[in-house]
């Protein structure tokens, strides 16, 4: 298994054989070594290369996978990345964080929120990021974010309040709610009506982005 | 925060990741738009007004293309430079030579001797001295064979100028691939800088490039090759593309 | 338990200030707050004085935020703005004058004033706002990269650009410097068409981006 070495806060290098396929954002790819070959990925299956998960989410950025052996240098837009290998625990994040990640993890397409449907179709409505791609088995995984981001723990008793626009993704046993809250909209000042924030209970650890612009 | 005064900048080194001080104990030639701070008394004087006596320095800049974006910075004193809170490099050459993309060349010694790349948009920097380059991102060293996207490639040093290298499969899978052979580029897998022989590459941390205004100017020139037949089916292509952008 | 009397720390880590609060209060810019734990109530608290309400009208035609929030309660809330990078800057017994869209938290006690304005707008006419921050206490600033502290001394004025201009602190006088020289350099084009030369005593902080 070739785990994915960060190259610097927002390049990554995957190794690529045989045995570790990779799937990412097409257009992130930066330069590579050996004989790699790179084939856009049209909406099979879930997760980066899911015709589902494109359409929940919107702007999901379209697929494509490298095959071959040899090591492809990933980055986007100038953007923060952070790598996580997975061993089994689960991974939940935001649909367009996805830059990269071993073609052998499995990727389904998860709703965040347990605020009941009508929140979720309002959440939808006004853009806070509901869609998110959920990554279980074991493989590399490299995330994008604006200004780089930071680890909080959840745990029993000390639940975490997250701006959904700062939410990247979280993992471990955490349950997430979505909820609109009175002086919400003084904390992340946006646009009219009522302001969501995300509630996370149980205990993991939640990633949160230094902004509150969404990729 | 680090504070500073004009003795305790930094001479010829960098002030932090993202900005540099240059020591005006000698003459540079600066990217207008890169100065952000300056102590003593510098002198900013543009390509085309010095004077006879200094002309030898102005004919090292040999690239008329970007001669109006330049000036000569000397005097004495402390000059920071920057570029949009890119990080900012300085490379020294002895006796080398480096291509770096010009949009993101901010500063060089004028014992330099800069000429325009074969490669549209690159410029080329010769002899001994030191040169200030900002990126997206730190910068990455690679050693050739190395096939780097057109966007994320900042320069190369002394190996030969790059070939360009097509992705027959990718072209082959993707419809939009079939069309970027016209149309130009769709998302960078398609076409690759081919590297070859040995030297250094040098990638930026993102396939996004800094605007260089210059660059049409670059291609604007190359077109004198076409014939006035060409030149009219390249400015139909080009509108067609202006219409569907 | 007596709001006001426990000093709100903050630290700033990179691009995110943290603030521990202790059942006081700490003003932040709206829409800055990206998580938080413990029990923290967000509330309106207008520009920070000084021309508040004409500021607020402003702040509309320039569809620029400088309007705070309070953040008041027990707990950690973390505040971060557009990637920008943080820098707490102590205050004591002393004047910092910051551009107001820099402005990204302060603890309690100390006095702000808002202005029109801004050195960058005096140059642009941009219409941009300054806020003066007086008192004993900590100042957390937004920049595009890590500040630069440049000293000015009688005899050692700093010339900057206005689009790398955040703040200062001390005596110094600002100066709009134009000339033959500096056009050259700026060029016809983009850029600011006047450079601002310090002279006093104090300290100016440059971001290393130009806006």
């Amino acid at each position: 298994m070739g785990a994915f070495e960060q190259v610097n806060s927002k390049v990554v290098r995957c190794p690529i054989s045989p045995q570790s396929a990779v799937l990412s954002r097409r257009g992130a790819m930066l330069g590579y070594t050996g004989d790699v070959r790179f084939r856009p990925v049209h909406g099979q299956g879930t997760g980066l290369g899911g015709a589902v998960g494109a359409v929940m989410a919107s702007e999901s950025a379209p697929t494509m996978v490298a095959e071959g052996s040899g090591s492809v240098l990933y980055g986007h837009r100038g953007l923060h990345l952070t790598v996580l290998d997975l061993r089994g625990e689960g991974l939940v994040v935001e649909a367009d964080r996805l830059l990269a990640h071993s073609a052998g993890l499995q990727t389904g397409v998860q709703f965040l929120g347990q605020g009941g449907l009508r929140n979720v179709v309002r959440g939808a409505v006004t853009g806070q990021g509901l869609f998110t791609t959920s990554i279980s088995g074991t493989g590399s995984v490299a995330l994008l974010s604006h200004g780089g981001a930071f680890p909080l723990t959840v745990s029993p008793g000390e639940p975490v309040g997250v701006d959904p626009q700062a939410y990247v993704a979280h993992t471990g046993a955490v349950q997430v709610d979505l909820s609109a809250k009175v002086g919400w909209r003084e904390a992340v000042g946006r646009g009219s009506g009522e302001a969501f924030q995300l509630k996370l209970t149980g205990s993991g650890t939640v990633y949160v982005q230094a902004s509150e612009q969404k990729l | 925060m680090d504070s500073y005064d004009a003795g305790s900048l930094p001479s010829d080194d960098n002030v932090n990741a993202y900005s540099f001080c240059l020591d005006l104990t000698h003459d540079w030639f600066l990217k207008r738009g890169a100065m952000i701070a300056y102590y003593g008394d510098a002198r900013f004087d543009p390509l085309s007004a010095l004077s006879s006596a200094s002309a030898f320095v102005a004919a090292r800049f040999s690239s008329p293309v970007y001669a109006q974006e330049w000036v000569v910075v000397s005097g004495a004193g402390k000059v920071v430079v920057a570029d949009r809170g890119h990080d900012v490099n300085s490379f020294d050459l002895d006796a080398g030579n480096l291509t770096v993309r010009a949009g993101n060349l901010l500063a060089f010694d004028t014992s330099l001797e800069l000429k325009q790349s074969i490669v549209p948009g690159f410029l080329t920097l010769l002899g001994t001295g030191t040169f200030i380059a900002s990126s997206n991102g730190p910068v990455i060293f690679v050693e050739p064979p190395f096939r780097a996207d057109p966007e994320a490639l900042l320069g190369w040093a002394d190996c030969p100028s790059p070939s360009q290298h097509f992705d027959a499969a990718w072209m082959a899978a993707s419809i939009t691939g079939m069309l970027t052979g016209v149309f130009g580029r769709a998302s960078g897998e398609e076409r690759q800088y081919d590297f070859t022989g040995s030297g250094t590459v040098l990638l930026q941390s993102s396939e996004q490039t800094r605007d260089d205004p210059a660059l049409l100017r670059v291609l604007t020139e190359q077109t004198q090759v076409l014939s006035p037949t060409q030149a009219a089916e390249l400015a139909g292509i080009l509108q067609a593309r202006a219409a569907r952008a | 338990m007596p709001y006001g009397r426990l000093m709100a720390v903050l630290h700033a880590s990179g691009r995110v200030l943290h603030a521990d609060l202790q059942g006081d209060a700490i003003r932040a810019a709206s829409g800055s707050m990206v998580a938080y734990t413990g029990q923290i109530e967000f509330v309106h608290a207008g520009v920070g004085g000084g021309e508040g309400l004409k500021a607020a009208l402003k702040r509309k035609a320039t569809g620029e935020s400088v309007s705070l929030m309070q953040c008041r309660g027990t707990g950690r809330v973390y505040l971060a703005q557009n990637a920008a990078d943080v820098t707490v800057v102590d205050l004591t017994a002393d004047t910092l004058v910051v551009e107001s869209d820099a402005l990204l938290a302060v603890s309690p006690g100390l006095r702000l004033d808002v202005r029109f304005a801004g050195l960058r707008g005096a140059t642009s006419g941009q219409g941009l706002a300054t806020t003066t921050v007086a008192g004993d206490g900590q100042v957390a600033i937004l920049s595009d990269g890590p500040l630069i502290g440049l000293s000015v001394s009688p005899g050692s004025p700093v010339t900057v650009d206005p689009d790398a201009y955040v703040a200062s602190t001390g005596q110094t006088t600002p100066t709009l410097v134009s000339g033959v020289s500096w056009r050259s350099l700026v060029g016809g084009g983009s850029g600011e068409p006047f450079s601002l030369r310090f002279d006093g005593t104090g300290l100016v902080l440059i971001q290393p981006a130009e806006r």
